[in-house]
């Protein structure tokens, strides 16, 4: 009977300390890495993703034709569909304007009087011309109705 | 009336769901830009805001409360455990619904800017707590980990709000939240979207919920494992 007590009495656990704090410390491991990997791609490259019209044209000089994302809005009337792509004037927020040529084909709602950030060059070291690989439409924080004044006709059908 | 509370929290959970997806698809117009991309509008906002403040601000605060001496309990734990789980499935929602309507949008699934990398690296320290709570096998020290593991990195949140506010980023401001308290989105839109939020975040609550009682209950099947070994081992040795 001594014997079975003894049997019964709680034993020791294993030491699982230290191999949870190595486990523990393996995930924060991988963690900081795939932070790390994260950071380097999106905050740290690009913390700002573009620079504005007049911010690239304030520092066209040091620019040169390193590849930028360059920032503005689209101005009405000078969008010219070409074979590559589309051409059509960036405007900043005062009286800078930026040539884009821009190769492939624009997003669906890539529009005229629309925020645009497009990724590319300025042709050369001086010129003001920029060469565009890829167009990104940026849209506002704002929702309109397409059409707020349409009111539904009795049988249901829009006027 | 927590009881009847309680009851009603499936069915008005899906009442609404089935509102926003019914006014979202049928009831509001198309958006003057976007078109009838702007029905993404209705879940995408709602599941951002369950993702980032709702489940991760519950799981922040029941691990502050679990820390606490005075409040300190098992259930902190595993509200703070259920939360994250959740926390993990509508950051993978937010990621693919933002992609979803990024793609038509702005002409790209995925722009490394501030506000989407930041979002990305909360999901990875989710999925961290999780990894965290499984690494640990002494239950307190388990609890204690993933406590200070989540506070710590709750900090990433306020990060995300702000990041289309303090750096330039591809991802629009916010619609509801705004800096200067003004809407920015027009009648029934609005309305749809606000139901939307109040619908994704009774979601939530539904889903935490029915979590935690599977967790309770599987918590009581291995004590009562336990018990039942331990009976067979005494009856063995009499």
């Amino acid at each position: 009977m001594a014997e079975t007590v003894e049997a019964l009495t709680p034993v020791e656990p294993p030491a699982s300390r230290s191999r949870s704090n190595r486990r523990s410390l393996g995930v924060i491991a991988v963690l900081v890495l795939v932070v790390g990997v994260l950071l380097s791609q999106g905050l740290l490259k690009s913390l700002n993703y573009f620079e504005t019209v007049d911010q690239a044209l304030g520092q066209r000089a040091s620019l040169g034709t390193k590849v930028i994302r360059l920032e503005g809005v689209v101005e009405p009337g000078t969008i010219e569909r070409t074979n590559a792509g589309a051409s059509f004037t960036l405007a900043g927020s005062g009286s800078h304007h930026v040539l884009v040529t821009a190769q492939g084909s624009p997003p669906q709602l890539f529009q005229a009087d629309i925020p645009v950030v497009v990724v590319g060059h300025f042709v050369s070291a001086t010129s003001l011309d920029f060469a565009g690989t890829q167009i990104m439409v940026k849209h506002s924080s704002s929702y309109i109705a397409a059409h707020p004044n349409r009111v539904k006709a009795p049988n249901g059908t829009s006027r | 009336m927590m009881k009847v509370t309680q009851r009603l929290l499936g069915p008005v959970t899906l009442l609404l769901l089935a509102l926003t997806f019914w006014m979202g698809l049928w009831v509001t117009p198309p958006d003057k830009v976007q078109g009838n991309l702007v029905r993404l509008l209705y879940v995408h906002p709602p599941i951002a805001w369950v993702a980032l403040y709702v489940s991760f601000g519950t799981a922040t605060i029941a691990s502050c409360l679990y820390l606490w001496r005075r409040t300190r309990s098992d259930a902190m734990d595993r509200i703070a455990h259920c939360a994250m789980e959740i926390s993990v499935v509508f950051i993978v929602l937010t990621l693919v619904t933002g992609s979803i309507w990024g793609r038509p949008t702005w002409g790209v699934w995925w722009a490394w800017d501030a506000r989407l990398t930041s979002t990305a690296i909360l999901g990875v320290f989710a999925l961290a707590y999780l990894a965290l709570r499984r690494a640990n096998d002494d239950p307190t020290v388990r609890a204690r980990r993933s406590a200070v593991f989540a506070i710590l990195t709750a900090i990433n949140v306020p990060i995300i709000h702000f990041s289309v506010v303090w750096w330039k980023t591809l991802h629009q401001g916010a619609s509801v939240l705004t800096s200067t308290g003004q809407l920015n989105v027009h009648g029934s839109m609005l309305w749809t979207m606000l139901i939307g939020f109040v619908g994704f975040t009774l979601l939530f609550f539904w889903l935490l919920r029915e979590r935690y009682r599977l967790e309770v209950s599987r918590d009581a099947r291995v004590r009562t494992r336990v018990d039942e070994a331990l009976a067979t081992r005494r009856s063995e040795g009499a």
